[in-house]
Protein backbone atom coordinates (compact mmCIF):
# COMPACT_ATOMS: atom_id res chain seq x y z
CA UNK A 1 0.00 0.00 0.00
CA UNK A 2 2.92 2.27 0.75
CA UNK A 3 4.13 1.63 -2.80
CA UNK A 4 0.71 2.48 -4.16
CA UNK A 5 0.74 5.72 -2.23
CA UNK A 6 4.22 6.57 -3.54
CA UNK A 7 3.11 5.78 -7.08
CA UNK A 8 0.14 8.12 -6.76
CA UNK A 9 2.37 10.82 -5.34
CA UNK A 10 4.75 10.43 -8.28
CA UNK A 11 1.91 10.62 -10.82
CA UNK A 12 0.62 13.69 -9.03
CA UNK A 13 4.00 15.41 -9.24
CA UNK A 14 4.27 14.59 -12.93
CA UNK A 15 0.78 15.89 -13.57
CA UNK A 16 1.59 19.15 -11.82
CA UNK A 17 4.81 19.42 -13.79
CA UNK A 18 2.92 19.32 -17.07
CA UNK A 19 2.34 23.04 -16.82
CA UNK A 20 5.96 23.93 -16.13
CA UNK A 21 6.80 26.75 -18.54
CA UNK A 22 8.74 25.35 -21.47
CA UNK A 23 11.88 27.40 -21.85
CA UNK A 24 12.34 26.11 -25.35
CA UNK A 25 8.96 27.10 -26.66
CA UNK A 26 8.85 29.19 -29.80
CA UNK A 27 6.46 31.59 -28.21
CA UNK A 28 7.23 34.80 -26.47
CA UNK A 29 4.93 37.14 -24.67
CA UNK A 30 4.55 40.52 -26.29
CA UNK A 31 6.58 42.33 -23.70
CA UNK A 32 9.62 40.17 -24.26
CA UNK A 33 10.63 41.32 -27.70
CA UNK A 34 12.92 44.27 -27.48
CA UNK A 35 13.73 44.75 -31.13
CA UNK A 36 17.29 43.51 -30.78
CA UNK A 37 19.46 44.19 -33.78
CA UNK A 38 22.93 43.18 -34.89
CA UNK A 39 24.30 46.47 -33.69
CA UNK A 40 23.37 45.64 -30.10
CA UNK A 41 26.05 43.06 -29.52
CA UNK A 42 26.73 44.33 -26.03
CA UNK A 43 23.73 42.38 -24.73
CA UNK A 44 25.25 39.78 -22.41
CA UNK A 45 22.46 37.27 -22.80
CA UNK A 46 19.07 37.03 -24.40
CA UNK A 47 16.34 34.71 -23.29
CA UNK A 48 15.73 31.32 -24.87
CA UNK A 49 12.26 32.50 -25.89
CA UNK A 50 13.67 35.51 -27.67
CA UNK A 51 16.30 33.39 -29.43
CA UNK A 52 13.56 31.01 -30.58
CA UNK A 53 11.34 33.89 -31.70
CA UNK A 54 14.06 35.56 -33.77
CA UNK A 55 15.11 32.23 -35.28
CA UNK A 56 11.53 31.46 -36.13
CA UNK A 57 11.18 34.84 -37.85
CA UNK A 58 14.05 34.30 -40.30
CA UNK A 59 12.37 34.13 -43.70
CA UNK A 60 12.16 30.79 -45.44
CA UNK A 61 14.45 30.43 -48.50
CA UNK A 62 11.50 28.97 -50.38
CA UNK A 63 10.07 32.48 -50.83
CA UNK A 64 13.26 33.53 -52.62
CA UNK A 65 13.20 30.37 -54.74
CA UNK A 66 9.67 31.27 -55.88
CA UNK A 67 10.87 34.75 -56.82
CA UNK A 68 13.75 33.32 -58.87
CA UNK A 69 11.45 30.96 -60.71
CA UNK A 70 8.85 33.70 -61.08
CA UNK A 71 11.16 35.93 -63.10
CA UNK A 72 11.63 33.07 -65.56
CA UNK A 73 15.16 32.06 -64.58
CA UNK A 74 16.06 28.63 -65.95
CA UNK A 75 16.98 25.80 -63.60
CA UNK A 76 20.69 25.16 -63.44
CA UNK A 77 21.81 22.32 -61.19
CA UNK A 78 25.43 23.43 -61.40
CA UNK A 79 24.46 26.51 -59.38
CA UNK A 80 23.50 24.25 -56.47
CA UNK A 81 25.84 22.46 -54.07
CA UNK A 82 26.97 19.04 -55.30
CA UNK A 83 25.04 16.42 -53.29
CA UNK A 84 28.03 14.07 -53.54
CA UNK A 85 29.99 16.40 -51.26
CA UNK A 86 27.78 15.26 -48.38
CA UNK A 87 30.37 12.71 -47.20
CA UNK A 88 32.90 15.52 -46.71
CA UNK A 89 30.93 17.09 -43.88
CA UNK A 90 32.19 15.45 -40.71
CA UNK A 91 31.59 17.93 -37.92
CA UNK A 92 28.28 19.03 -36.42
CA UNK A 93 29.14 22.55 -37.54
CA UNK A 94 29.64 21.67 -41.22
CA UNK A 95 26.77 19.19 -41.18
CA UNK A 96 24.29 21.72 -39.82
CA UNK A 97 25.38 24.51 -42.18
CA UNK A 98 25.23 22.22 -45.19
CA UNK A 99 21.93 20.73 -44.08
CA UNK A 100 20.66 24.28 -44.53
CA UNK A 101 22.38 24.61 -47.91
CA UNK A 102 20.99 21.31 -49.18
CA UNK A 103 17.52 22.11 -47.83
CA UNK A 104 17.43 25.27 -49.95
CA UNK A 105 18.69 23.27 -52.94
CA UNK A 106 16.06 20.62 -52.27
CA UNK A 107 13.32 23.27 -52.24
CA UNK A 108 14.73 24.77 -55.44
CA UNK A 109 14.80 21.41 -57.24
CA UNK A 110 11.29 20.70 -55.90
CA UNK A 111 9.97 23.95 -57.29
CA UNK A 112 11.34 23.21 -60.76
CA UNK A 113 9.95 19.65 -60.54
CA UNK A 114 13.40 18.09 -61.15
CA UNK A 115 12.71 14.69 -59.70
CA UNK A 116 16.14 13.10 -59.93
CA UNK A 117 17.77 16.14 -58.34
CA UNK A 118 15.08 16.16 -55.64
CA UNK A 119 15.99 12.57 -54.80
CA UNK A 120 19.72 13.39 -54.76
CA UNK A 121 19.23 16.36 -52.45
CA UNK A 122 16.78 14.40 -50.35
CA UNK A 123 19.46 11.75 -49.78
CA UNK A 124 21.98 14.42 -48.84
CA UNK A 125 19.53 16.05 -46.41
CA UNK A 126 18.63 12.68 -44.90
CA UNK A 127 22.27 11.73 -44.41
CA UNK A 128 23.12 14.98 -42.65
CA UNK A 129 19.95 14.87 -40.56
CA UNK A 130 20.81 11.28 -39.51
CA UNK A 131 24.35 12.30 -38.62
CA UNK A 132 22.97 15.08 -36.44
CA UNK A 133 20.57 12.63 -34.76
CA UNK A 134 17.43 14.29 -36.15
CA UNK A 135 16.77 12.03 -39.14
CA UNK A 136 13.67 10.62 -37.48
CA UNK A 137 11.91 13.97 -37.91
CA UNK A 138 12.37 13.89 -41.67
CA UNK A 139 9.70 11.86 -43.44
CA UNK A 140 12.14 10.56 -46.03
CA UNK A 141 9.89 7.74 -47.23
CA UNK A 142 6.86 9.91 -48.10
CA UNK A 143 8.95 12.66 -49.69
CA UNK A 144 10.80 10.06 -51.74
CA UNK A 145 7.52 8.54 -52.91
CA UNK A 146 6.18 11.96 -53.92
CA UNK A 147 9.44 12.85 -55.67
CA UNK A 148 9.43 9.59 -57.63
CA UNK A 149 6.66 10.88 -59.86
CA UNK A 150 6.16 14.34 -61.30
CA UNK A 151 3.26 16.68 -60.65
CA UNK A 152 3.49 16.64 -56.85
CA UNK A 153 5.30 19.95 -56.49
CA UNK A 154 2.86 21.53 -54.02
CA UNK A 155 2.71 18.45 -51.78
CA UNK A 156 6.48 18.07 -51.92
CA UNK A 157 7.10 21.68 -50.99
CA UNK A 158 4.61 21.50 -48.15
CA UNK A 159 5.98 18.30 -46.70
CA UNK A 160 9.59 19.43 -47.03
CA UNK A 161 8.81 22.74 -45.31
CA UNK A 162 6.91 20.95 -42.54
CA UNK A 163 9.76 18.50 -41.99
CA UNK A 164 12.34 21.27 -41.79
CA UNK A 165 10.17 23.06 -39.27
CA UNK A 166 9.94 19.85 -37.23
CA UNK A 167 13.73 19.55 -37.27
CA UNK A 168 14.11 23.12 -36.01
CA UNK A 169 11.51 22.57 -33.28
CA UNK A 170 13.07 19.35 -32.08
CA UNK A 171 16.57 20.80 -32.04
CA UNK A 172 15.26 23.66 -29.94
CA UNK A 173 13.48 21.26 -27.59
CA UNK A 174 16.74 19.35 -27.21
CA UNK A 175 18.48 22.64 -26.38
CA UNK A 176 20.57 22.39 -29.54
CA UNK A 177 19.54 25.80 -30.85
CA UNK A 178 23.09 26.50 -32.02
CA UNK A 179 22.55 23.84 -34.70
CA UNK A 180 19.22 25.38 -35.69
CA UNK A 181 20.82 28.75 -36.33
CA UNK A 182 23.55 27.07 -38.40
CA UNK A 183 20.91 25.30 -40.51
CA UNK A 184 19.03 28.58 -40.98
CA UNK A 185 22.25 30.43 -41.82
CA UNK A 186 23.30 27.81 -44.38
CA UNK A 187 19.87 27.94 -45.99
CA UNK A 188 19.84 31.71 -46.06
CA UNK A 189 23.36 32.00 -47.52
CA UNK A 190 22.49 29.49 -50.27
CA UNK A 191 19.29 31.36 -51.18
CA UNK A 192 21.13 34.69 -51.31
CA UNK A 193 23.93 33.10 -53.35
CA UNK A 194 21.42 31.74 -55.89
CA UNK A 195 19.70 35.13 -56.06
CA UNK A 196 22.99 36.92 -56.78
CA UNK A 197 23.91 34.36 -59.46
CA UNK A 198 20.61 34.79 -61.27
CA UNK A 199 20.78 38.56 -60.84
CA UNK A 200 24.24 38.67 -62.43
CA UNK A 201 22.79 37.12 -65.57
CA UNK A 202 19.38 38.77 -65.62
CA UNK A 203 20.01 42.17 -64.03
CA UNK A 204 16.43 41.84 -62.78
CA UNK A 205 15.18 44.77 -60.69
CA UNK A 206 13.10 42.60 -58.34
CA UNK A 207 16.06 40.37 -57.58
CA UNK A 208 18.24 43.41 -56.94
CA UNK A 209 15.68 44.65 -54.46
CA UNK A 210 15.43 41.20 -52.84
CA UNK A 211 19.22 41.15 -52.42
CA UNK A 212 19.00 44.51 -50.64
CA UNK A 213 16.11 43.37 -48.44
CA UNK A 214 18.29 40.61 -47.00
CA UNK A 215 19.75 43.28 -44.76
CA UNK A 216 16.88 42.54 -42.35
CA UNK A 217 17.46 38.78 -42.24
CA UNK A 218 21.23 39.22 -41.89
CA UNK A 219 20.76 41.38 -38.81
CA UNK A 220 18.52 38.73 -37.27
CA UNK A 221 21.00 35.96 -38.07
CA UNK A 222 23.92 37.91 -36.60
CA UNK A 223 21.95 38.63 -33.45
CA UNK A 224 21.42 34.92 -32.85
CA UNK A 225 24.87 33.75 -33.95
CA UNK A 226 26.36 36.13 -31.44
CA UNK A 227 24.66 34.22 -28.63
CA UNK A 228 26.73 31.19 -29.59
CA UNK A 229 29.96 33.02 -30.47
CA UNK A 230 32.06 30.90 -28.10
CA UNK A 231 31.12 27.66 -29.85
CA UNK A 232 33.74 26.12 -32.18
CA UNK A 233 33.95 27.73 -35.64
CA UNK A 234 31.27 30.31 -34.91
CA UNK A 235 33.77 33.18 -34.65
CA UNK A 236 34.90 32.78 -38.28
CA UNK A 237 31.35 32.58 -39.58
CA UNK A 238 30.33 35.63 -37.53
CA UNK A 239 33.37 37.59 -38.76
CA UNK A 240 32.50 36.77 -42.38
CA UNK A 241 28.87 37.74 -41.95
CA UNK A 242 29.87 40.95 -40.18
CA UNK A 243 31.96 41.85 -43.23
CA UNK A 244 28.87 41.25 -45.33
CA UNK A 245 26.88 43.38 -42.90
CA UNK A 246 29.33 46.24 -43.45
CA UNK A 247 28.36 46.27 -47.12
CA UNK A 248 24.71 46.03 -46.15
CA UNK A 249 25.06 49.09 -43.92
CA UNK A 250 25.07 51.12 -47.16
CA UNK A 251 21.70 49.66 -48.15
CA UNK A 252 18.65 51.67 -47.17
CA UNK A 253 15.09 50.48 -46.93
CA UNK A 254 12.72 53.43 -47.08
CA UNK A 255 9.04 53.17 -46.32
CA UNK A 256 6.19 55.45 -47.24
CA UNK A 257 3.47 54.88 -44.71
CA UNK A 258 -0.13 54.46 -45.79
CA UNK A 259 -3.23 53.14 -44.06
CA UNK A 260 -4.23 49.57 -44.88
CA UNK A 261 -7.58 48.92 -46.51
CA UNK A 262 -9.68 45.98 -45.49
CA UNK A 263 -12.57 44.23 -47.19
CA UNK A 264 -14.45 40.98 -46.88
CA UNK A 265 -14.69 38.98 -50.08
CA UNK A 266 -16.52 35.63 -50.05
CA UNK A 267 -16.12 35.34 -46.29
CA UNK A 268 -12.42 36.10 -46.49
CA UNK A 269 -10.78 39.13 -44.89
CA UNK A 270 -8.44 40.69 -47.43
CA UNK A 271 -6.19 43.51 -46.33
CA UNK A 272 -4.25 45.61 -48.77
CA UNK A 273 -1.08 47.17 -47.43
CA UNK A 274 -0.69 50.79 -48.45
CA UNK A 275 2.70 51.21 -46.83
CA UNK A 276 5.29 50.83 -49.56
CA UNK A 277 8.96 50.05 -49.10
CA UNK A 278 11.75 50.89 -51.50
CA UNK A 279 15.25 49.49 -51.37
CA UNK A 280 18.05 51.86 -52.18
CA UNK A 281 21.11 49.89 -53.22
CA UNK A 282 23.94 50.83 -55.55
CA UNK A 283 25.10 48.46 -58.29
CA UNK A 284 28.59 48.49 -56.77
CA UNK A 285 27.13 47.27 -53.47
CA UNK A 286 25.22 44.49 -55.23
CA UNK A 287 28.53 43.44 -56.80
CA UNK A 288 30.29 43.56 -53.44
CA UNK A 289 27.51 41.49 -51.84
CA UNK A 290 27.63 39.00 -54.73
CA UNK A 291 31.35 38.53 -54.31
CA UNK A 292 31.24 38.30 -50.51
CA UNK A 293 28.34 35.83 -50.48
CA UNK A 294 30.15 33.63 -52.99
CA UNK A 295 33.19 33.58 -50.73
CA UNK A 296 31.17 32.76 -47.59
CA UNK A 297 29.20 30.07 -49.41
CA UNK A 298 32.42 28.50 -50.73
CA UNK A 299 33.80 28.31 -47.22
CA UNK A 300 30.59 26.63 -46.05
CA UNK A 301 30.42 23.99 -48.77
CA UNK A 302 34.13 23.23 -48.50
CA UNK A 303 34.11 23.06 -44.71
CA UNK B 1 -3.17 0.95 5.97
CA UNK B 2 -6.43 2.82 6.40
CA UNK B 3 -4.42 6.01 6.88
CA UNK B 4 -2.60 5.51 3.57
CA UNK B 5 -5.85 4.78 1.77
CA UNK B 6 -7.44 7.93 3.20
CA UNK B 7 -4.44 10.01 2.05
CA UNK B 8 -4.58 8.51 -1.43
CA UNK B 9 -8.31 9.08 -1.70
CA UNK B 10 -7.83 12.67 -0.60
CA UNK B 11 -5.22 13.20 -3.28
CA UNK B 12 -7.25 11.69 -6.11
CA UNK B 13 -9.50 14.69 -6.87
CA UNK B 14 -6.43 16.95 -6.93
CA UNK B 15 -4.68 14.50 -9.22
CA UNK B 16 -7.49 14.49 -11.77
CA UNK B 17 -7.92 18.25 -11.43
CA UNK B 18 -4.22 18.71 -12.21
CA UNK B 19 -4.37 16.44 -15.23
CA UNK B 20 -7.46 18.11 -16.68
CA UNK B 21 -6.50 21.71 -15.92
CA UNK B 22 -2.91 21.37 -17.06
CA UNK B 23 -3.67 19.16 -20.04
CA UNK B 24 -1.23 19.96 -22.76
CA UNK B 25 -2.35 21.67 -25.94
CA UNK B 26 -1.88 19.45 -28.99
CA UNK B 27 -1.01 22.27 -31.36
CA UNK B 28 0.44 19.86 -33.92
CA UNK B 29 -2.99 18.39 -34.65
CA UNK B 30 -4.59 21.82 -35.09
CA UNK B 31 -1.72 22.88 -37.28
CA UNK B 32 -2.51 19.99 -39.64
CA UNK B 33 -6.17 21.06 -39.73
CA UNK B 34 -5.24 24.67 -40.42
CA UNK B 35 -2.94 23.55 -43.22
CA UNK B 36 -5.88 21.92 -44.97
CA UNK B 37 -7.73 25.24 -44.81
CA UNK B 38 -4.98 27.09 -46.71
CA UNK B 39 -6.35 28.05 -50.09
CA UNK B 40 -4.93 26.44 -53.20
CA UNK B 41 -1.99 28.32 -54.64
CA UNK B 42 -0.62 29.23 -51.24
CA UNK B 43 2.60 27.56 -50.16
CA UNK B 44 2.99 26.66 -46.51
CA UNK B 45 5.76 28.63 -44.89
CA UNK B 46 5.38 28.48 -41.10
CA UNK B 47 3.15 27.16 -38.38
CA UNK B 48 2.44 28.83 -35.06
CA UNK B 49 1.57 27.11 -31.81
CA UNK B 50 -1.17 28.92 -29.87
CA UNK B 51 -1.02 27.61 -26.33
CA UNK B 52 -2.56 29.97 -23.81
CA UNK B 53 -1.69 27.56 -20.99
CA UNK B 54 -5.34 27.32 -19.96
CA UNK B 55 -5.72 31.08 -19.82
CA UNK B 56 -2.55 31.84 -17.90
CA UNK B 57 -0.95 33.27 -21.02
CA UNK B 58 -3.07 36.07 -22.46
CA UNK B 59 -1.02 36.94 -25.55
CA UNK B 60 1.29 34.91 -27.71
CA UNK B 61 3.36 36.81 -30.19
CA UNK B 62 5.52 35.79 -33.09
CA UNK B 63 7.85 37.93 -35.15
CA UNK B 64 8.00 37.44 -38.90
CA UNK B 65 9.53 39.03 -41.95
CA UNK B 66 7.16 39.68 -44.83
CA UNK B 67 8.32 40.48 -48.36
CA UNK B 68 6.77 43.08 -50.60
CA UNK B 69 4.57 42.04 -53.50
CA UNK B 70 3.66 38.84 -51.70
CA UNK B 71 0.26 37.71 -50.43
CA UNK B 72 0.22 36.03 -47.03
CA UNK B 73 -2.65 33.92 -45.80
CA UNK B 74 -3.14 32.92 -42.17
CA UNK B 75 -5.45 30.10 -41.16
CA UNK B 76 -6.42 29.31 -37.57
CA UNK B 77 -7.76 26.12 -36.01
CA UNK B 78 -8.44 25.68 -32.33
CA UNK B 79 -9.82 23.29 -29.78
CA UNK B 80 -13.02 25.35 -29.52
CA UNK B 81 -13.69 24.63 -33.21
CA UNK B 82 -12.32 26.59 -36.17
CA UNK B 83 -10.99 29.99 -35.18
CA UNK B 84 -13.51 30.35 -32.33
CA UNK B 85 -12.00 32.02 -29.29
CA UNK B 86 -8.72 32.93 -31.03
CA UNK B 87 -7.91 36.38 -32.35
CA UNK B 88 -4.94 36.79 -34.70
CA UNK B 89 -3.81 40.37 -35.21
CA UNK B 90 -1.10 41.47 -37.61
CA UNK B 91 0.97 44.43 -36.45
CA UNK B 92 3.59 46.42 -38.33
CA UNK B 93 7.02 47.23 -36.90
CA UNK B 94 5.54 50.30 -35.18
CA UNK B 95 3.02 47.95 -33.58
CA UNK B 96 0.13 49.46 -35.52
CA UNK B 97 -2.68 47.05 -36.26
CA UNK B 98 -2.90 46.08 -39.91
CA UNK B 99 -5.48 43.33 -39.90
CA UNK B 100 -7.29 40.88 -37.65
CA UNK B 101 -9.54 37.86 -38.04
CA UNK B 102 -12.02 39.39 -35.60
CA UNK B 103 -13.92 41.98 -37.58
CA UNK B 104 -17.00 43.76 -36.24
CA UNK B 105 -17.42 41.11 -33.59
CA UNK B 106 -17.32 38.25 -36.07
CA UNK B 107 -14.61 35.64 -36.06
CA UNK B 108 -13.16 34.71 -39.45
CA UNK B 109 -10.98 31.65 -40.15
CA UNK B 110 -7.97 33.88 -40.76
CA UNK B 111 -6.90 36.70 -43.05
CA UNK B 112 -5.11 37.45 -46.28
CA UNK B 113 -2.57 40.25 -46.31
CA UNK B 114 -1.22 41.80 -49.49
CA UNK B 115 2.20 43.03 -48.46
CA UNK B 116 3.83 45.96 -50.23
CA UNK B 117 6.52 46.70 -47.71
CA UNK B 118 9.33 44.34 -46.77
CA UNK B 119 10.02 44.36 -43.07
CA UNK B 120 9.41 42.97 -39.64
CA UNK B 121 5.83 42.26 -38.64
CA UNK B 122 4.26 40.73 -35.56
CA UNK B 123 1.45 38.19 -35.38
CA UNK B 124 -0.27 38.56 -32.03
CA UNK B 125 -2.58 35.79 -30.88
CA UNK B 126 -5.01 36.55 -28.09
CA UNK B 127 -8.17 34.91 -26.78
CA UNK B 128 -11.77 36.08 -26.78
CA UNK B 129 -14.28 34.00 -24.87
CA UNK B 130 -12.10 30.97 -25.35
CA UNK B 131 -12.79 27.78 -23.46
CA UNK B 132 -9.65 25.90 -24.36
CA UNK B 133 -6.97 28.56 -25.03
CA UNK B 134 -5.47 26.10 -27.45
CA UNK B 135 -4.91 25.96 -31.19
CA UNK B 136 -2.52 26.58 -34.03
CA UNK B 137 -2.20 28.71 -37.13
CA UNK B 138 -0.38 28.30 -40.38
CA UNK B 139 0.98 30.92 -42.73
CA UNK B 140 1.13 30.46 -46.46
CA UNK B 141 2.40 32.75 -49.18
CA UNK B 142 1.67 33.39 -52.83
CA UNK B 143 3.50 35.77 -55.13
Amino acid sequence: MKRLYLLFSLVLMLACGANTPDRNTQQSTNDEFTGTSASEFTLPQISDDLVANIMQSIPSPIETSFLIKGIGAPYNVSNLNDPNLVTNYNTNYSQALNLGVYSTDLGFANLYDKNQDVLNYLNAVKKLADNLGIGQYFDYKTIKELASSSGNVEQLLQLTQQNLEKIHNHLNEQKRESLTILILTGGWVEALYLTTLVHQKSNNKELKERIGEQKIALEQILTILDVYKTKPNFATLIADLKELNKIYSKVQIKTTVGKPTQKVVNGEIITEDNTVSTVIIQDADVQAITSMVKSIRNKIIKS
Amino acid sequence: MRNALTKTAALLPFLFFSISVFAQCDAEGYSQKALKALQQGYTFVKSYKIDGKNGVRKNIEYTCVFSKDTNYMLRIEGKDGGSKGIVATLLDNQRQELTTNNLNGKSYPGWTYRCRSTGIYYILFSFKESESYCGAAVLGFKR
